[in-house]
Order: C-alpha cells, then structure tokens, then sequence
C-alpha cells in the first residue's frame, strides 16, 4: 500500500484520522471504528441537528468538493434538498480516473465508515433514501472494505430501515464501475451507473437537478463525503480553521516523481507546494529539480519559482494548474517537459469520450501541434493555433476535461518557453529525450531555413 | 426519457360536458388527449435586442426557432431532446462565462441572448474547422475544384456514359458555352487532380466533353439544330449591353447575357471575332472553320450581334456606348501589349512581337522570310509554344526555345514534348542578357544568355530564378520571337473614357466579384482585367461578370449581391444558387432533341478522337467522386456561411489516402479514412462523412427502438457506427430510413432506388404504430381514427431516383428538409409528373383514376403539415 507521509502540522486529520498502528483492527471493524468516534456524527445529525441543522453546518464550515472542481458543498446539497422531485439520490464518487492516483483508494480502504457515515448523513440531510458509493471495479480492496463496513453498519441499524430509530431509510449500496477516464465525471458516473453511454451531458441542468435516472442527486467525491463526520462532530467552525480560509479543511495528496519518499499526506489546505515536496524527503538524491505537474493528466507544470504557491483551488488555477486529482508529481532536469507535455494531452485526447467535436478533433489537434513541438517540426503559427484552439475549446467544451486538457502544454509554453524553443528553432532537446528532434532538425537544415 | 413525469393536475384540461350533437370526428379530436400541456405559461426574453415570447420549458433554441431567429445546429435532432455534441449552436447569454448551447439549455424569463456575437460565430467557425480537418470526403470532386470554370464534370461524363452528349454538352454549357473550343486548347488543369488515377490513370476529362461538343456542332451545322441551352431562356428585359471584345471572355458573358434576356452587342477590333482564339491559337490546335465559328455562332444564334473593326478608343468611347443608351458595358480586351525584356538591342531588327506573328501565321499567311532561318523563342506560355511550333511548321531551319524556368514550371508544359518531337530544341533556367546585333546592317546574329539557379518560391510557389553570374553563353540566331507575356493595352483611358483605371500591375481595375471599375455601368472581365491567364479562366471570368450585369441591370443592389454572387459560384466552398438555375433547376427535361436510337445511326466522323464507343467508355470510367448528399448537407451549408470550407488538399505524391481529400485549414492533420458500406439495400453508409453527431444512434434507439447505431471507441477515433462495424445489414434495421433522413451530411443516405408501391395487410396490422414514427417522411400519421392510420396515405411515396437526379443538379432539397415539398414545388411551377410520383392502388388514389396527387399538392395542404408536429402524434415520448 502506499506510503502516508506525515502530516506537516499536527494538526488533525479529519479524512485519514490517525495512522493505525501496526496489528491493530481492520478498518472494517465496526467495533473498533464506533470506538474511535464512527457513526457519532450520524447520531448528532438525527438526534439534534435534523436534516436543516446538518445543512447549515456544513454550508457553515466552508467544505469544497474534493472531485477537483472545488464546488461548495453546502450550495449543492441545499440545492438538492430544496428540489420538487420527492426522488433524490447521493453518489459518492469513488472512480478515481487519474491512472496514477491511489488517494481515495488508500481513504476508502482505510477509512471505509467514514465514506459511508458521510454518504448516509448527506442522504439524511438532502432527503435522499438511497446512497450509492460507485468505486472503480479494479478497486477489489476498496470495494470489499466499503461492503464489509456497510454491512456492518446496516446490521448495527446505522443504515438501512429506520436509521437509529430515527423513521427515516438510507441504503447505502457500493457499485463497482468499469471504464475508461472519462467515467470519473460526474454525468458520465451517473451513466454509467443507469448502464448508459458512457458520455457526458450537458450541464446545467446540474445532477443536483436533474441526476440520476433524471432526479435530483448529490454528487460527491469519496473525500468530500468522508470529511463530514468530522465536521458534524467537531463543528464547522473548527473544520474552518483548519488550512486556507476560503477552502478550509485537508486534501489528500499524492507526491510522487523524483522525490526521496513519495506517498500521500493529508495536509491542510494552503500547504505550500514546497512543503509538499518537502513532506516527501524533498527532491530524490541525485536528481535536480525542474517542474512539479499539479492536477494529474490534466494538470499544469510549475517551475521552481512557483514552488510557494499555497494548494489551493483558486492559487492553483491562476498559476495554469489544478487540484484535480491531488497528484503532485516532481519532474527533474532528465524529464523532457515538451514530450511529457505532449504525451499527457495525448493521453487526454485519446481517453476523451469522443461526444463533442472540440473535444474529440479539438485535443488531438492539440497533441499533434504538442507532437509537432517534440519533432522539432512546429509551424511559426504553432503557439498562436494552440492557445487560440486551447480558449476555444474551453469556450464551448461540455465537460471540465477538454477545458482542463490543454493545461500541460499551455504552462510548458508559459513557463518553460526556453525549452520549447530550443526544440523548434534548434532542434535540440535539453533533456536528451526527444530523438526526433534532432534528425528533423538535421533534414530542415539540409533543406535550408524553413 | 425513462421516466414519466405525472402531469401536474391544475394543468389538465378540465374536459367540458359533451354537447348532445357532436360529430364523430369531433369527438374523436377530443379523445386524443393534447401530448404536452399545452397552456404552459409564456415568458418574454430577448434575443438579437429584440423580445421575444416562448413557453417555459422550452429550449433557447426552440424559442428562437419559433421567432425565426436561426442557430446553426448540426446534432439536434427535432424529436428528441438537445444532445450536445456538435457545440454548434453555442449563443451569448448575458452573465454566463461560457456561451451556452441553445439546443439543451432552457430558455428563462428576462434572458438577453445574442445568437450572432463575434464569440459565437468564432467557436463556430472553430468547431466547422476541426470538423473538416477531419472529414476525408469530397463535397464536389477534385476534377470539379481545380477547373477554373467548376465545370459539373462527373455529371457530364455520366451524361456520356449513357450516350447522351447533347445533355452532356448542355451541362457543359452551363459553366462554359464552347465545350469544343476548350476540349482543345484548354491545358485541363482538371484532369492532374483525377482520382480515378489511384485507379489506373486519369479520366481523359478534355476530350470527353470535346466529343460532346463537337456532336452538337456536327447536328447544328448538318440539320440546324440549336445548340442545347443550359437554362431556360428568358423574355427579353429590354436592357441593352454592349460588350467590347469577342475574345472568350466577352463571348462568354454575352451568351449568358443573351441567356438572361438581354439585347447584347459585340464590339470588336478586328475583323472577324474570337481574340486570341482566332489570332494566337493557331489553325492545327483549333481549326477556325470547323470549330470556333460554328461554337461562336451559340451567340448569334440567341441574337448577339458582333460588330466587327470596331475599336474603343479610336472608333467610339465609353462616353459614345452609354449616350446610345447601352445600359451596361462589359470591356473584355484582353491583353495585346507585350512586355519588354529590357535588354540592350531588344529593337533591332529581326526581335519580332511574339503576338503579331502568330497574327499572321493564324490567318494562314506566310510570315515573310520566315522559311530556312534559325529561330530563338524567348517565353514559356501559350504564346512561347505556338511560336515555336508554327515556325517549325513554317520552315524555319533550326528553332530553340529558351525559358528562364525549368520544364514542369511552364504554363503549357504539357506541349512541350510534341515540340520536341518537331524538331524543337529547347533550353531551360537561362534568361537573356543583351541582343547580339550586326553593326553593318543592324541586323540580329544572336542572343547572349544567362544560366538561370532557383532562388526562393514567390508567390506563386514556384522558385524565383536568380543569374547565376559567369555563366553566359550565346546562341547564335535570325530571328528573335519575344513571347514573354503581356499585358492589357489601356491606352484609351483618358477623355471619353473617364472613370476606368488602370492598376498598379497595369491591368483594369474591376472588382473580383461584381465586376464594376472605376466608372458607373462599366465592368472589366477576362484578360484585361486578370491578366493574360487561360481561355478556362477567361470564360469564367466572362460568366461571372454577367451575373453581376444582369443584376445590374435589373436594378439590384451591387453591394448585396456581393454575398449571392459569390454563393452562386458552384465552387467547393459555394453553394450552387445561380440566379440563372433558380428558375430552371428541373429543366433536365430534353429539348427538342433527336431521338438517341437515330443519332446512332446516322452518325461517324472522322476528324473526332473518339468513337462513339470511346466516349461511352471513357464516360463510364468516371468514379462520381461528388457527395451524394450535396445540396442538402447541412456541413456543407454552415462550412460555406462560415466560410470554412476553403481549401482542399491536393494529392501529394506517396501520400496515403488519408491525406487527399480533407479540407485544409490550420487544424490539419490525421484524419480517418473508415470503409464505405453499401451491403444495405435502402441505406448507403460513408462514415468518412461521418461528423459523430449522434442523431442516427439517438433516433435509430429512441424513435425507432432498433438501435443499430452507437458512439464506438473512444477518443478522436471515436465513430458513430454499428456494433464491431458490422454491415448494416447484419443489425436489427428494419429499413425505415429514419437515420438516413436524420443525418446531417452524407454519412447515411438513402440509396437511389424506385419505391414500389406498398400495400398493406389490414388483416395482420396490429395497429402497433411503429410505422408512423418510423417513416423518414412523415408520409404515416395517426389520424383522429387510428385504425386508418395506413390510408393517410394520400401524401406520396418519393422516387428517390427523381430526387437524386434534381439534387445533383439543384443543390436543393425538397425532402428532406421540407416536409411540404410537393405543394411547394407545384407553386414554382415545377412539374411532379408521374416520373416523380409512383403510382397508388387505386383504392387509395382519388376520385377522378389516375393518382390525383397533383391536385392534392396544389391544395397546398391536407393535413399533412398539421399532422407533422402539432398535438396529433401518438403518446411516444
Ligand atoms: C498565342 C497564344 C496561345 C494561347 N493558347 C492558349 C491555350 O492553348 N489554352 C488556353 O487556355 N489559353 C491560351 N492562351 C491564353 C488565352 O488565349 C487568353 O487567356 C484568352 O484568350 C483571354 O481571353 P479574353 O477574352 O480576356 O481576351 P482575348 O481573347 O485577348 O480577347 C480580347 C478581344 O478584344 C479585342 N480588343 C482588344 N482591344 C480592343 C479595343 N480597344 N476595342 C475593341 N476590341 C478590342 C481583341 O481584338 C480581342 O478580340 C493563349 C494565348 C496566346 C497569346
Ligand atoms: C475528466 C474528468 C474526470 C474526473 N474524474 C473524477 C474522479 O475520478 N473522481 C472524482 O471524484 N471526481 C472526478 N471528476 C469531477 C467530477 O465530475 C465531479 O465534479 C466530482 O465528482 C464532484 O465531487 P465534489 O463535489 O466532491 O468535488 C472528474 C471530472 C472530469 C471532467
Ligand atoms: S457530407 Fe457534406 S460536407 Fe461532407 S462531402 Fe458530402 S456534401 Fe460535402
Ligand atoms: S474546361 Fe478545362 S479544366 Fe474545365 S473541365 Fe474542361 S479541360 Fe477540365
Ligand atoms: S473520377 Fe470522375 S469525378 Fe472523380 S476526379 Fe476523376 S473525373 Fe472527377
Ligand atoms: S452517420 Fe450518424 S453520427 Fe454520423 S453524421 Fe450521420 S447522423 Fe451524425
Ligand atoms: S450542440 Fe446544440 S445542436 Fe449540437
């Protein structure tokens, strides 16, 4: 299993809890867990706070959605307990699209009760009497501690009919689901999940209006659920003071690279990109730092002197990157930033769900120019096509993909121009990765200047 | 839509008490409950700054359809809710980031939405770019692009495949009145961009329509018959034109000028008309007897009159035509000032004007002293080649051709190897430095040369030549012939003739599109104004300039024909909505005509290339590279709004079929290449056009229930197709031609074929109604007694065949977008004889035998358009 790095304050960790010391209970161990303070908040919320109360507390305590739009949680679910339709659903999202993420597999296998606490006191709070915990299918672990521990829970009359006597029904039932990238967003987990074409719809209307089998529903990411308990029980202004003030809590994320001692950390929002590294025994011995890549296939590079922007969903977006997935992948000076860039929207293209034109024809064109960049054969006009295509891609996209899929290539250009250039005015590749280059380069010369 | 939404109940209608004497079809109407609630309340938003009302719930889009306010859409698709695929119905609501998309977003009261924005229309044209950068199909084929005319190639060559040259020559006629002239001199630009040559070799596209031609020569000068016109001709307006110049630029105009209706004028120089095809092209490449005057006479056979040795300038002024009330001047004199080398001694004598000696030799005289020389030609065009060639051809003891450029950089490169073949000794990359003259008799000895390297391509992409220093030489001559090109004599500009001006590169200045100069009434067309070109371009140019005088003449407006003109153009990019087709886009009718089995037997002529057989089969080899779908594609029609459409890759040698065919914009890059499928027998399927709109997999699963379409694979390879691309006969389809109908380009077309009549087994219908929602035209409806459904059927079948054939020819679409085509087609006086219509059982027929359909259609409406949306539908959705 991955390795969890310690947190950079000991502060507390409202998603992983403590780290369970070695041959202690089994996550799923109902026992065990309503010992260490599970199903608390479930009690509060149908003793004292009710369905409003819980929504006011959570609005209160600032929760953003941890799926990587940042979205205010309080807004969705107030929206979605104040729609007409008496049918509502939550659906906990526990895809986890970016190939190289494991954050919300580590949290649903260690932290299964607080995923499905936080899944059932949603469904309490927006009046919904189903809850669906969707996980990818390859996910074995995850899903069977989910299953273990929503048994468990339901056997124990936290879930299921009549919740803690409290009149009301909440099933909470984990879903495998299979796909490709794509399956992450949430109109296509909604989909999925009705066994439709895997393709996004358009929004709005949001799923909290019109969701699931065309009700009202709450989606969320597993981590977003998983924090509520914490919040139900410690307040919301606690969960406020924790990290930035304007997304307040802790995020889950996966630093990896050329680092010493990659793993996942649960820090506070805000954390310094540095710290990050740092919290990862800092850059791999040996290796010398060049970029770090924010937001998984779909993030954005930031160069050394970007390494003091604070994690957060409004820093990182002004800086060209996002949260995304919570990857923070370290890029040394043997990484070649233009074929990275260039394979990443590639990557992006090819996992598009191919519904929309910009998307479908508007991301392959882009990795072509990225592709273009690499050989050493970009046209003059090249940057030019690919920020103008990039906006208007975004402009018109459906889905957040094809508005966050050009972000690698657009920081490359952005911050690391110098590289690009030597590959298309020298036809040479700093980091010795890019072989075409040079003999495109050879050719042009033969040939004179193009 | 899985689920049903309960109607909320202060919205039934309350039913009233049912008076005591109520009709049968009354009560039936009432019966059949309304599908939606009809009385949902209205909202008020604005669009384009102008309110607007809809209903709540329903879309921008569908307010601003029912305002006539239009959004380009591609992926919707009427019966079912918005998809969002195709982004392109994108509008600017005010305080939303990013443009919604009309088609799935719901209009609100006190929206302000823009339809038109600078933003919109650039995600448009952005979204139409990328759609062609990957769509590997041709919407008129490569042959049609590349000539300069856009001649309907295919079709005249399907014309004679089938042994029809008269309508082959008639469809010629349409873009070019002298199919035999340019089946002869024309250097076929069409035919190197042939795909049949990824077959074996290119169609022989000249001489096909030179056959036609001269047929139509043979039958007009051996029994007087007219030669074919290509439109209708129209009543005479009264207006007057006066075209100065006979070469084929002012022919051209003037025939369509006549064509439209008016008096028509010719005012030549020289005595006898035709231009350069008189006195530059020599007699063995276009015989002046046999083809150019009997082709000419189309001109005065529809009443021009030529008046010949009379010259602007010297014999009248602009100011003399427009005080004799000519309403409209076309000046179309070419280009007769050679240029210059600029060399030393380029006076002497024996330097003699290219231009005049081929004047001479044209009109069958000997150019004095010719016989027995030595003969240096400097030039490389038309002009070049015909020098050398005659001078062979008039006894010249040794002729060289000297061209600063390489071989394949020649205008008429393709006449090289026969001049080469008569003797001709030819030199390449050297330019001429000075004339070697004998200081005694001041006559020529000889031409001292430069070798010429390759610079860099100008702007025509060939390569600059550049004096490689030290490399002179001398050839040692007679006679010098300078054919280096020229330029249009304008010398008349001045008193009389005001107003007309001449450019920086010394042509006249005339507008591209409307043909106007600088004077009021007054238009430039040919090679006076473009430069000395070809006589395809000429023509072109001549045709084009005539629209813009007939609607000058007719009063329009300059400025906005601007915008038809250039949509009239049958260019790739140009919809084919040429005033003169508007009126006569069903005339494929025959003309007085022979029939075919007697031309057959009364005719062989020996002078022509081709057999008759020959033709046929040179007809046949034709692949019909056009899109079947033209003129009623929607891609095609945004891509021309939006201007997208432009450029067309060329072949480019070893490269893979991916790249041929794709429009070229700045996305360009790999692009599909997927397998036809016609194993359907009432479905063709292309999914190179393919856009992956989605409607045919929405419409095929939601309305029809078959679902044999779906998005397969992800990505950009992502394809709207069968499952495993299996053939579509292999999938549940039952044939109903909805997706086909659906479709907004020529992915799924309904294959051509002749509808037999249907009958229905009223025993065995087990009135399920599948039928009526499935039939691509609407020609099923469900009637207020349902059982009867069947017998709606007074609206017709449709001849596919017919519609193919009006669709080729038209660009316009009478089915499939305009479900009242019929009615429709009657007012325009258009003829649905039973050719069109396929003949009902008689049971179903109306009074009166026959099949009465022509009288239903001109009632203009049977209920049919009611039926098509209203309330009548069957509970579906
Ligand atoms: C020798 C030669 C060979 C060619 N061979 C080919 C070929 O094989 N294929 C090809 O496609 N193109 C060929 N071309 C080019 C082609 O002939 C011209 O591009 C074409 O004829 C131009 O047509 P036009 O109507 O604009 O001008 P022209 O054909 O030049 O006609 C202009 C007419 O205006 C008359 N005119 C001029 N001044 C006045 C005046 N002041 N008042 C009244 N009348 C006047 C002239 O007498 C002439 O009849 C050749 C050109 C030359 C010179
Ligand atoms: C291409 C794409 C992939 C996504 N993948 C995931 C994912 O794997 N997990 C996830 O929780 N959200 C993912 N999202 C975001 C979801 O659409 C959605 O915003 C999120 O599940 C909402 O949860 P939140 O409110 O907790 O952020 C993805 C979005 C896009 C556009
Ligand atoms: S489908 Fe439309 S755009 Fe494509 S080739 Fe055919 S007519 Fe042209
Ligand atoms: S006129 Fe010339 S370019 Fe046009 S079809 Fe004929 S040969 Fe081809
Ligand atoms: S095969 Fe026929 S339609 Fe196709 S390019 Fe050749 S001549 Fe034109
Ligand atoms: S085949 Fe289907 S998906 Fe493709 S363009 Fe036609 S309707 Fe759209
Ligand atoms: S997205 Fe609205 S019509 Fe295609």
């Amino acid at each position: 299993m991955t390795t969890i790095l310690p947190s950079p304050a000991s502060g507390p960790r409202p998603l992983l809890g403590d780290v369970p010391a070695a041959g202690g209970p089994a996550p799923t161990d109902l026992a065990a867990a309503v010992a260490g303070g599970a199903f608390a908040a479930l009690r509060t919320v149908v003793g004292d706070l009710g369905p409003t109360g819980t929504l006011v507390t959570i609005a209160a305590s600032g929760l953003r959605g941890r799926g990587g739009g940042g979205f205010p949680a309080g807004d969705k679910w107030r929206a979605v307990a104040s729609a007409d339709d008496p049918v509502r659903y939550v659906v906990a999202n526990g895809y986890e699209a970016d190939p190289a993420q494991a954050t919300g597999r580590l949290l649903m296998e260690t932290r299964p009760f607080a995923v499905v606490e936080g899944a059932a006191i949603a469904a309490l709070a927006v009046g919904a009497r189903e809850a669906i915990v969707a996980v990818r299918a390859e996910y074995a672990d995850a899903v069977r501690a989910l299953e273990a521990a929503a048994f468990a829970a339901e056997e124990a009359g936290y879930l299921g009919r009549d919740v803690l006597r409290s009149g009301r029904d909440v099933a909470v039932t984990i879903r495998t689901v299979q796909g490709a990238y794509m399956l992450g967003e949430e109109t296509v987990l909604l989909k999925a999940l009705e066994g439709r074409r895997g393709q996004p719809e358009q929004r709005p209307p949001h799923p909290s209006e019109r969701g699931l089998f065309g009700h009202p529903t709450l989606v969320h990411n597993v981590a977003t659920l998983a924090a509520v308990p914490w919040v139900v029980v410690h307040g919301a202004d606690a969960f406020r003071a924790i990290g930035d003030p304007d997304a307040p809590g802790t995020m889950l994320v996966q630093v990896s690279g050329a680092v010493a001692a990659p793993g996942i950390a649960e820090v506070p929002t805000g954390t310094t990109l540095r710290t990050l590294v740092d919290l990862a025994g800092g850059v791999a011995p040996g290796r010398t730092f060049k970029a770090v890549l924010v937001g998984g296939p779909t993030g954005g590079f930031l160069p050394a002197e970007l390494l003091d922007t604070p994690y957060t969903f409004a820093a990182l977006r002004d800086a060209g990157a996002h949260v995304g997935s919570g990857a923070v992948v370290v890029a040394d000076t043997t990484t070649c930033l233009v074929d990275l860039a260039r394979l990443l929207v590639r990557f992006s293209a090819d996992e598009a769900c191919g519904k929309t034109i910009p998307c479908r024809i508007g991301l392959r064109r882009l990795a072509e120019i990225g592709q273009r960049y690499a050989d050493g054969t970009a046209r003059p006009t090249d940057p030019q096509l690919l920020v103008d295509l990039a906006d208007d891609c975004a402009a018109s996209a459906l889905c957040d993909h094809e508005r966050l899929a050009p972000s690698p290539l657009r920081t490359a250009m952005r911050y690391f121009g110098p590289e690009i250039d030597d590959h298309v005015l020298r036809g040479t590749c700093p980091a010795g990765v890019c072989g075409p280059v040079r003999l495109a380069a050879a050719a042009g010369r033969q040939g004179g200047p193009r | 839509m899985t689920d049903v939404i309960a109607r909320p109940p202060d919205l039934v209608p309350a039913s009233p008490p049912a008076p005591a004497a109520e009709s049968l079809a009354e009560r039936l109407l009432r019966t059949q409950a309304p599908q939606r609630p009809q009385s949902a309340p209205a909202i008020r938003l604005e669009v384009d700054g102008r309110v607007v009302e809809g209903r709540e719930g329903q879309t921008i889009l569908e307010v601003c359809r029912d305002n006539g306010i239009e959004i380009p859409t591609l992926c919707y698709e009427p019966k079912l809710p918005g998809f969002g695929a195709c982004r392109m119905c994108v509008v600017d609501v005010e305080g939303e980031e990013h443009p919604p998309i009309s088609c799935s977003r719901a209009a609100e009261a006190g929206m302000v939405v823009r339809t038109q924005t600078e933003e919109v229309r650039r995600l448009r044209r952005t979204n139409l770019e990328l759609i062609f950068s990957d769509h590997n199909a041709y919407c008129l084929p490569p042959c049609q692009n590349k000539c300069p005319s856009h001649i309907d190639i295919p079709g005249f060559l399907k014309a004679n495949a089938e042994g029809e040259f008269r309508e082959s020559a008639r469809i010629f006629k349409r873009t070019i009145p002298f199919p035999s002239i340019l089946g002869r001199v024309c250097p076929a630009p069409c035919e190197e961009h042939c795909r049949r040559d990824e077959v074996d070799e290119a169609i022989a596209i000249r001489d096909s329509h030179r056959y036609a031609g001269d047929q139509v020569i043979r039958e007009m000068v051996e029994r007087d018959v007219d030669p074919p016109l290509p439109f209708e001709l129209q009543p005479p307006t009264g207006k007057r034109v006066a075209v100065v110049g006979s070469g084929p630029a002012g022919a051209s105009a003037a025939y369509y000028l006549l064509i439209a209706g008016h008096d028509v004028t010719i005012l030549e120089r020289d005595e006898a008309p035709g231009g350069m095809l008189r006195y530059g092209i020599p007699e063995y490449r276009l015989p002046k007897a046999r083809v150019l005057e009997p082709e000419y006479e189309s001109i005065t056979r529809l009443g021009g009159r030529f008046e010949c040795g009379r010259e602007l300038g010297r014999d009248f002024s602009l100011d003399d035509l427009q005080n004799q009330g000519y309403d409209a001047v076309v000046l179309a004199i070419g280009c007769y000032d050679t240029n210059k080398l600029g060399i030393p001694n380029e006076d002497a004598e024996g330097v003699i004007d290219g231009l005049e000696y081929l004047k001479i030799a044209t009109l069958g005289h000997t150019y004095p002293g010719h016989a027995g020389t030595r003969v240096v030609v400097i030039g490389g065009g038309f002009t070049a080649m015909d020098c050398v060639r005659t001078s062979v051809r008039q006894g010249a003891a040794e002729v060289t051709l000297v061209y600063r450029r390489d071989m394949k950089d020649m205008p008429a490169a393709s006449e090289v190897h026969e001049a080469i073949e008569e003797g001709v000794t030819t030199i390449f990359q050297a330019g001429p430095t000075r004339v070697l003259v004998d200081e005694a008799t001041g006559r020529v000895t000889g031409v001292e040369f430069i070798r010429m390297q390759l610079g860099a391509p100008d702007a025509s992409g060939r390569r600059r030549p550049e004096p490689a220093p030290g490399t002179e030489f001398v050839l040692e001559c007679d006679r010098v012939l300078l054919a280096i090109g020229q330029g249009p004599d304008l010398s008349w500009i001045g008193p009389g003739n005001e107003g007309a001006q001449a450019t920086k590169q010394r042509r006249l200045r005339a507008d591209a599109v409307t043909f106007e100069t600088g004077r009021a009434g007054v238009f430039g067309t040919g090679d006076v104004r473009n430069g000395a070109q070809t006589v395809v371009q000429a023509i072109a140019d001549g045709r084009r300039a005539a629209y813009a005088v007939d609607a000058y003449v007719r009063g329009l407006d300059l400025g906005a024909i601007r915008t038809r003109q250039t949509l009239a153009e049958p260019q790739p990019e140009f919809l084919s909505i040429v005033p003169f087709t508007s009126e006569v886009k069903e005339s494929r009718h025959r003309l007085s005509s022979l029939p075919a089995e007697e031309r057959r037997s009364t005719y062989v002529e020996y002078e022509i290339p081709y057999s008759r057989s020959e033709a046929v089969a040179e007809g046949t080899r034709c692949l019909q590279c056009t899109c079947e779908a033209i003129g009623y594609c929607d891609l095609r029609r945004l891509g021309i709004e939006y201007g997208t459409t432009l450029r067309t890759l060329e072949p480019r040698l070893n490269r893979g079929a991916g790249y041929r065919s794709v429009t070229e914009n700045r996305f360009t890059g790999y692009n599909h290449d997927y397998l036809r499928d016609d194993s359907h027998a009432f479905i063709l399927r292309e999914p190179s056009r393919c856009i992956d709109c989605g409607r045919c997999a929405n419409v095929c699963a939601e309305v029809v229930g078959a679902a044999c379409y779906d998005f397969m694979r992800i990505g950009f390879d992502t394809l709207v197709t069968t499952p495993l691309d299996m053939s579509l006969n292999d999938t549940p389809c039952v044939s109903c031609g909805r997706c086909a109908e659906t479709c907004p380009t020529g992915a799924l077309m309904p294959k051509p074929r002749i509808l037999e009549k249907y009958e229905v087994d009223e025993s065995r219908c087990i009135l399920c109604g599948i039928c009526v929602d499935a039939c691509p035209y609407d020609a099923l409806r469900c009637g207020p007694d349902f059982e009867l459904a069947h017998t709606s059927r007074e609206e017709p079948m449709i001849d596919l065949i017919a519609i193919a054939a009006v669709d080729r020819e038209t660009e316009m679409t009478y089915v499939r977008r305009e479900r009242d085509w019929a009615p429709r087609a009657l007012a325009a006086g258009r003829d649905i004889g039973p050719r069109m219509l396929p003949v009902l059982p008689a049971s179903l027929a109306g009074p009166g035998g026959g099949n009465g359909h022509a009288a239903a259609h001109a009632t203009g409406d049977n209920g049919h358009a009611a039926a098509g949306d209203a309330g009548g539908h069957a509970p579906h959705d």
